[in-house]
């Protein structure tokens, strides 16, 4: 069944929530959406740890992944962040 | 595999564990500090004294005189009650992530603020002038924030969605469990039936318009569910495009500013019981927030010279039953349905994703949890209380300053909502979104009219609250 093949108890591989692309700070939400403090937060159970994708141009759960995914790997160098992009 | 370099701010990602969600959500902070707040008051009562002493509100008053002996003489308490607030609140925003610091100053604003429309609200013509405090909140709020203007900074203390989980969870603790028991199905049924059509209709005259399979699930979902956060809930689910939850959010504040002056004037021109009229208001109102508004002020009627029967308490139990037990508690089964409808009917191909069945428990709004706790420590509490026990003994010192300070943190939540609502900052919809949407709030009020007062009145119009 189509269905039970989508459906999934626990994830496995790159998630979205590890890639270069993903941004998902409540703090960031907040200002992405006006309005969204005004009847619900970005710190509120039901959003998870949704987030952007500034790739795809999408909100979607950190625990998604696509073929996409980039892996964040950030060094610290004179007090900068510097992210190593690796596309599969 | 290819290889390039881009910066990144490197705190845009939260990765929170399971357990890190106790301390990193508002929802769990809204029962940490509610039934923290209940444990010390009862600690309190069992030892033969009360809260009462901090849980400080303005009482009745008619001339501005008495309202200054009242202020004089209570002075003390309520800059205890605001130092309480301000250390329990700055605790919250610290472990959530944001500044103290930008936060003490816009909570200061909003206490004095509050504590002028609480009283304003106890003035003993309040009600012949129509000032019901949650709708002088609201508009104070609003011309603030829209005619006159507040710096950015400030937005830091107006947490509308904290205040109001952590005054339903301490309204919790004024509704009897077995109420939940009894009520919560016919709840859960009326509000069922309106969520399915409102969202259908919704959703599918949005594909009639040509909108996209998932912008039309997450409009249907704001119509439908609980407003914003089930919009933003469903978004993620279904992995919407970026600029659709914008559009959403905007027409559910929208609608849902309207509907809260609109429901207590309909259902104050019709005669609706209290009860009724806030089982009404819970089926057709969106966000919890500003139910609770249009629920608290249309229970304040409740005995006044208008003629509508009923307390203020059955508003208030009705709505909750409806919105968060109907509606809320559905909103992780809702995303989990939709999310497995987009991957394997919508046909996605921006991820490979599948959908994982965590995701009930994952966006389930955790305050219910301390909603239902604060109830059954409560009926524990009561159970064993003759009426006039109750009514002489654990009415003054427990539930009383508990309604006190439920009272606060909603008349903080509803300021909020006014100043946070800029209108001309809310994203443009476009004429297909905003008919859809407007499409199901008719279908939506009038359905959630037929059962509340046609099909299921006398049930809410009798609830036992106490």
């Amino acid at each position: 069944m189509k269905i039970l093949k989508a459906i999934q108890l626990r994830s496995s591989g790159p998630h979205c929530q590890d890639c270069a692309y993903f941004q998902n700070d409540p703090a960031l939400i907040e200002a992405a959406f006006p309005g969204l403090t005004t009847m619900s937060s970005g710190f509120a159970s039901v959003r998870d740890r949704d987030g952007l994708c500034n790739y795809h141009q999408l909100y979607l759960s950190a625990r998604d992944s696509c073929p996409s995914f980039a892996s964040r790997t950030a060094d610290r160098n004179h007090g900068e962040t510097e992210t190593s992009v690796v596309t599969r | 595999m290819s290889t390039n370099n881009t910066e990144t701010t490197g705190t845009d990602v939260i990765k929170p564990s399971g357990w890190q969600e106790l301390w990193s959500k508002e929802d769990w902070w809204a029962v940490w500090l509610g039934l923290g707040i209940l444990i010390l008051a009862y600690g309190f009562y069992l030892s033969g004294s009360s809260i009462a002493w901090i849980a400080v509100a303005p009482a009745k008053w008619s001339t501005l005189s008495q309202l200054g002996t009242q202020f004089s003489k209570n002075g003390i308490n309520y800059l205890a009650l605001l130092g309480a607030f301000l250390v329990l609140f700055s605790i919250v925003v610290s472990f959530i992530g944001q500044k103290p610091k930008a936060f003490i100053p816009a909570f200061i604003f909003i206490f004095i603020l509050s504590t002028i429309i609480y009283a304003a609200g106890n003035w003993d013509q309040a009600s012949h002038y129509n000032l019901e405090p949650p709708l002088v909140a609201l508009v104070a709020g609003l011309i603030i924030s829209n005619v006159i203007g507040l710096p950015r900074w400030l937005d830091a203390g107006f947490r509308v969605e904290f205040y109001i989980k952590l005054g339903i969870v301490l309204l919790g603790a004024t509704l009897p469990f077995t109420l939940i028991i009894w009520a919560g199905p016919v709840a859960i049924l009326q509000a069922s039936i309106v969520s399915l059509i409102t969202f259908f209709v919704i959703f599918f005259t949005a594909r009639k318009l040509g909108l996209d399979h998932r912008f039309a699930a997450v409009l249907g979902a704001g119509g439908a569910v609980c407003g914003v956060s089930a919009s933003i809930a469903v978004a993620g689910a279904v992995r919407a495009k970026k600029e659709h939850p914008p559009i959403a959010i905007s027409l559910v504040v929208f609608w849902a500013i309207i509907l809260i002056f609109v429901l207590p004037l309909a259902s104050r021109s019709l005669h609706l019981p209290t009860g009724v009229g806030g089982a009404w208001i819970g089926t057709s109102e969106f966000a919890d927030a500003a139910g609770l508004a249009a629920a608290q002020s249309y229970g304040g009627l409740a005995g006044a010279h208008v003629g509508i029967s009923g307390t203020a308490d059955q508003a208030l139990a009705a709505y909750t039953l409806i919105k968060v037990i109907g509606r809320d508690i559905w909103i992780g089964i809702w995303s989990f349905v939709l999310a497995l409808i987009a991957v394997t009917v919508w046909e996605r191909n921006e991820t490979n994703s599948k959908v994982q069945v965590g995701q009930i428990w994952w966006r389930f709004p955790k305050f219910v949890i301390g909603f239902l706790i604060a109830s059954v420590l409560t009926t524990l509490v009561v159970h064993g209380h003759t009426l006039a026990d109750y009514n002489k003994l654990v009415k003054p010192t427990l539930v009383t300053p508990i309604i006190s300070l439920r009272t606060w943190v909603f008349t903080f939540s509803f300021l909020s909502i006014g100043l946070t609502t800029r209108f001309r900052e809310l994203a443009s919809v476009g004429s297909k979104p905003f008919v859809a949407f407007t499409v199901g709030v008719v279908v939506n009020v009038t359905l959630g009219y037929l059962l509340s007062v046609v099909v299921f009145g006398h049930y809410w119009s009798t609830l036992v609250t106490h």
